[in-house]
């Protein structure tokens, strides 16, 4: 991992606030903690609470002092940073908010760039407000490597991945445009930013993104496996879920079936959003598998949001063997909570998933998402994704024959 | 095949040999059994009613109160002579089906309908439709509903065995493939359903195979300015409230916002009006079950409302957080997400941007409930009809749609039959 030029020192010159500059400071200390620990081999460090709750409240504090819709809304429910007592009562934003609000913890005129949610032309689109990317991609980079390329992070992660030798060197395909393609996707500059930041560890003339003006790239995408293949380059395949559903049935169509070289894994996210047949998990990890040779306990779901700056990875690769759950790096934690109360639902029940993410310093920090999650030992499962929220009218669309279960 | 694969193959071979029985007796003889069956159902004590009373609102989350006064509402006039009327009206009469004259509708083979949703009256109607044409019928129920469908085929065994014989239920997983292939086999298949649901159903039938598809659909209401203050403005807030609460908004005609048009803000006292009469209603008509997904809905909805309202947008949400309603005054009409079970929209619209303002609904627009635009009345519901909403009618009767209302546009039975046209004297 090579640091990138978006570093500390861009951090504390971006936002010109004192307070904002210490604050991106000690999160990126703690990032790069976790990477050096990463790389050293050892145990990541213990999940420190009270460092977590003291910063999150810290950067509540912060962020309400200059983000002021969010400052009403939470003095509304009497949490201001004087009487909360813990980060699990900052009270999250809902994530539909981010459609029609510009929720910024720094002046407008410093902001530098947006990230979008996806969506059609019609939908109103979330939007992310940003003056400065150093935190996202700090942030970006040691998740990816702990949780989908283990085998890169150390000695000691390579052999528990059940690798040997010397740090492999990769084929990083990508489903999706590229950052100059889609400058306002956050999972097209995660991709981008992964490939300057990994580039050591590529192999350069098989890793490339795929996807053209929308269309995803068939024939270049093939060869580059092929020739992966040949080189016996383990494949990194990345992409969106429905990314994932037009490969499959472009393979099928040509009655195609790859079997990508050893050490190879597959890497999805997002949604079908309507732009592809939707396909239950299990269904598109088995067609995955079929058309790939990727076994699912090598399939990574990474669970994440424009709004945000910290993902959430499937733990199927940095541990093996163990119940597939979602994991995330130490700055970020998860709450399930009951939607209408906001209290945390009793260990094991069902709830909305809120996100407490101590990178997002330029916005906000604590999201509702209206996704339905589970904690599940040390991290938690998503159980349903609200993406089809926007076209409800009646309960029929919640899609007797496709879906038809969520509601049973 | 699967298991269910096979039971659906044989339910259809069972049907197909009833419905030729059934096709040597007299059409008027069914419409007759039929019509027996919907005066049952009109009786709120009737076996029927009692036993979905009983048992939707455990399958389907809705308190007893409101399958009780829902199905009031729905059945009042669907009497035995509205389905008479209904096939006078699209077919010319009962004799269409069963003698030589210049309309002939003829009945297919077989029916099989995909039912959805969770409301009783529209399955009713759905397992009516085909039975009136004597066409045989292969019914799925919608998860949300397994009550409907047995309770009708039951009634049915009690009024004419024949009949029922041509009506079975089946079951089978959303997924299995091999079941929806055997199913879809019939030669008029219907689905209700989300629109993927629709297409992914349409894709496999083949012509000559009928298919007749009902998608997801949304209605509104409309206010004008002779309905915004007095006790104008309190009976249309009554009436919406009713339509809101009746199936706790999960029906096709549940009004999931109400568009305001007026000059000054005429929203804010209809939002309130409409708070107050939801929080009244809730004594009479309790809402059901809200499960953990819809509250998830509910409550990104309403919290996204109350951060528009902080920061300084003209926003109100009304309705405590813990009150089993939400009304949000929003600060345009602009698209928003439905999270239904009684969350409702009231949106301010200039008066010359009405039409306009639904025109991203259009595709989906089914009812709309209209008052307090006087004489501009008529030529309003003209626009709205062209703008494709297929009923037009006053708060409160949003519920009660006639025996014979054109769903989606469509005839109820012309699109179930073949027509033939017979020219020689």
């Amino acid at each position: 991992m090579t640091p990138g030029p978006a570093d500390a020192a861009a951090a504390l010159r971006s936002g010109g606030d004192p307070a904002r500059a210490d604050l991106d400071a000690r999160v990126l200390a703690w990032i790069a903690e976790w990477r050096a620990a990463l790389a050293s081999g050892g145990a990541a460090p213990a999940a420190d609470d009270a460092r977590f709750d003291g910063l999150a409240r810290e950067l509540f504090a912060f962020q309400v002092a200059r983000c002021a819709p969010w400052a009403r809304y939470c003095a509304v429910r009497g949490a201001t940073p004087e009487r909360i007592a813990s980060w699990r009562e900052i009270p999250p934003v809902p994530a539909a908010a981010f459609k029609e609000l510009a929720l910024r913890s720094f002046p407008a005129e410093r902001e530098r760039h947006v990230f979008r949610t996806s969506g059609t032309s019609s939908e109103r689109r979330g939007e992310l407000h940003l003056d400065t990317l150093a935190l996202y991609e700090a942030s970006v980079v040691p998740s990816f490597v702990a949780y989908v390329m283990p085998e890169l992070a150390s000695d000691a992660l390579r052999e528990a991945a059940g690798a040997r030798g010397a740090a492999p060197r990769f084929a990083l395909r990508v489903l999706a445009p590229t950052p100059e393609e889609a400058p306002d996707s956050s999972l097209s500059h995660m991709f981008g930013e992964l490939r300057r930041a990994l580039a050591p560890q590529l192999d350069a003339t098989t890793s490339g993104f795929d996807v053209r003006m929308g269309v995803l790239q068939i024939e270049p995408l093939l060869a580059a496996l092929e020739r992966a293949t040949r080189d016996a380059v383990a494949v990194a395949l990345c992409g969106t879920a429905f990314a994932f559903v037009h490969l499959v049935d472009a393979l099928a169509a040509r009655g195609a079936r790859l079997a990508l070289p050893a050490g190879s894994r597959v890497f999805e996210t997002g949604g079908f959003k309507g732009r592809s047949r939707e396909l239950p998990r299990d269904a598109l990890y088995g067609a995955i598998e079929g058309a790939l040779g990727v076994p699912s306990a090598r399939i990574v779901n990474q669970y994440g949001m424009t709004e945000l700056a910290s993902q959430f990875h499937d733990s199927v690769l940095r541990f093996p063997g163990t119940p597939r759950r979602k994991l995330g790096p130490p700055w970020a934690r998860v709450r399930i909570v009951d939607p209408l109360t906001g209290e945390d639902v009793a260990s094991g029940e069902v709830g909305v998933i809120v996100i407490v993410d101590l990178a997002s310093t330029g916005s906000v920090c604590a999201i509702q998402t209206a996704d339905l999650g589970r904690a599940l030992g040390d991290g938690f499962e998503v159980l349903g994704r609200a993406e089809g929220a926007e076209a409800r009218g009646c309960s029929i669309a919640a899609d007797e024959m496709l879906a038809g279960e969520a509601r049973a | 095949m699967s298991d269910a694969a096979g039971e659906v193959r044989a339910a259809a071979a069972r049907l197909r040999e009833a419905g030729a029985l059934l096709r040597r007796r007299p059409a008027r003889e069914t419409l007759s059994a039929l019509a027996r069956l919907l005066e049952r159902w009109r009786d709120p004590t009737s076996p029927a009613r009692l036993a979905l009373e009983r048992e939707l609102p455990l399958a389907a989350g809705f308190s007893p109160a409101v399958v009780r006064e829902g199905l009031s509402v729905a059945l009042a006039e669907w009497t035995g002579d509205a389905l008479l009327a209904l096939v006078a009206r699209e077919l010319g009469g009962p004799a269409a089906l069963d003698a030589a004259q210049p309309t002939m509708a003829s009945p297919f083979d077989l029916t099989a309908t995909l039912l959805a949703g969770a409301l009783p009256a529209p399955a009713l109607l759905a397992l009516v439709a085909p039975l009136a044409l004597r066409s045989p019928l292969l019914a799925r129920p919608s998860s949300h509903d397994p009550v409907t469908a047995r309770v009708v085929a039951r009634d049915l065994a009690e009024i004419d065995a024949g009949l029922a014989a041509c009506l079975e239920i089946v079951s089978f997983p959303a997924d299995d493939a091999a079941a929806l292939d055997a199913f879809v086999s019939a030669d008029c298949v219907v689905a209700t359903g989300g629109d993927a649901t629709v297409a992914s159903v349409a894709a496999r039938v083949r012509p000559p195979r009928r298919f007749v598809g009902y998608g997801h659909r949304v209605s509104v209401a409309l206010l004008g300015p002779e309905a915004l203050r007095g006790e104008v403005l309190q009976q249309a807030a009554r009436g919406l409230a009713l339509d809101v609460a009746l199936w706790d908004q999960l029906g096709c005609l549940s009004p999931v916002s109400v568009l305001v048009a007026a000059e000054g803000d005429g929203a804010t006292p209809v939002a309130e009006a409409l708070a107050q009469a939801l929080r009244e209603i809730e004594r009479r008509l309790p809402r059901g079950r809200v499960d953990v997904a819809a509250k998830a809905l509910l409550a990104s909805e309403r919290g996204a409302a109350e951060m528009r309202a902080a920061a300084g947008r003209p926003v109100a949400v009304l309705g405590a957080t813990g009150e089993p309603f939400c009304v949000v005054r929003e600060e345009d009409a602009a698209p928003r997400p439905a999270p239904l079970h009684r969350f409702v929209r009231v949106c301010p619209v200039a008066p010359g941007d009405l039409v306009r303002a639904l025109t991203p609904l259009a595709p989906q627009l089914a009812g709309v409930a209209l008052a307090g635009f006087g004489p501009r009345t008529p030529a309003l519901g003209r626009a709205l009809a062209d703008l494709g909403a297929s009923r037009i009618c006053r708060p409160g009767r949003l519920q009660a749609p006639p025996l014979a209302w054109r769903h989606d546009g469509q005839g109820v039975v012309t699109p179930l039959v073949r027509l033939a046209d017979f020219e020689l004297d």
